[in-house]
């Protein structure tokens, strides 16, 4: 499988960097893997988080019957067109809501904020159905930590 | 009225549109940069050349939006770049611009986080300009 090194070395200091899985990776794997890119090269808090997590982590947006898998290897994350087997995580909803997942806020002990508006949004589609998280219960320090890499706020 | 699609009259009318909306109004606040949108040319269409729509807005308000060259837009701090009939999909409410960006309908240049920040505002731009009744070149 071709790996496409798109960014180097983030900075100096850091060995954190973001590959592609395949020669042509798609829009929506592009916007996400420069979306944490340049999250992590701008949040030392994020980088930290980046350094240690190791899962692969699998996005399906329903409306437009995409997808990404994010393996997340310690410090580096490959990023592959569609769904790969063997995922820590998989979460399946609308393109707002892969918005709004990016929107929420972290707040105490690095918890994303669910009692805000965004928040608010967010655990109501989890609880209607409209956002499903499959392995979430086992792994949700991990999910905490991906929300915390993937919030732009 | 109709206005012919990306004229000056289009222009002036989305900036009416996008500085009537409390919804953008309060999306916006914050947002400090330039966006241009390139209409790339489509002859088969009726549309023969490339155009570019600067938009300067700030603080949750359009100060000036203005039809120019597609490298007038290309200048801006972010850009959206798309054929006439995406942009004209998206202007009818058949695209929806986040969904267009995820599928790579529409291709954005800038920094990634930051239009991220500012989803809603930009849906809520989207939105102005469906409510902006056009002439389509394509259609006459």
């Amino acid at each position: 499988m071709a790996r496409r090194k798109v960014k180097a070395k983030l900075d100096v200091d850091s060995r954190s960097e973001v590959v592609y899985a395949d020669d042509e990776p798609s829009a929506f794997a592009s916007m996400l893997g420069g979306l944490i890119e340049a999250n992590v090269r701008s949040h030392p808090e994020k980088e930290l988080d980046f350094e240690s997590l190791k899962a692969r982590v699998g996005i399906w947006v329903t409306d437009i019957d995409e997808g990404v898998t994010l393996e997340f290897k310690g410090g580096m994350l490959i990023v592959h067109n569609g769904l790969k087997p063997k995922r820590t995580l998989t979460i399946r909803t609308d393109a707002d809501t892969v918005m709004s997942l990016s929107n929420l806020k972290i707040g105490l002990l690095g918890l994303p904020v669910y009692y805000d508006d965004v928040g608010r949004g967010v655990a109501l589609k989890l609880l209607t159905g409209k956002l499903k998280i499959d392995g979430l219960l086992p792994n949700v320090l991990t999910l905490n930590a991906v929300t915390r890499i993937f919030s732009v706020q | 009225m109709a206005v012919k699609a990306f004229s000056n009259e289009w222009a002036k009318a989305f900036k009416d549109e996008v500085n009537n909306s409390t919804v953008y109004k309060t999306a916006g606040k914050g947002w400090k940069w330039t966006v241009g949108l390139v209409v790339e040319a489509e002859p088969a269409n009726h549309f023969p050349e490339a155009k570019g729509i600067v938009m300067d807005l700030f603080d949750g308000e359009a100060r000036d939006i203005k039809v120019g060259s597609a490298s007038d837009a290309q200048k801006c701090d972010f850009v959206i770049t798309a054929p006439y009939t995406r942009w004209k999909e998206v202007a009818t409410n058949q695209l929806d611009a986040t969904k267009g960006m995820l599928q790579g309908k529409l291709k954005l240049k800038g920094d990634l986080p930051t239009i991220v920040r500012y989803t809603k505002a930009s849906q809520e731009m989207t939105l102005c300009t469906t409510r902006i009744p056009v002439e389509w070149p394509d259609e006459k």
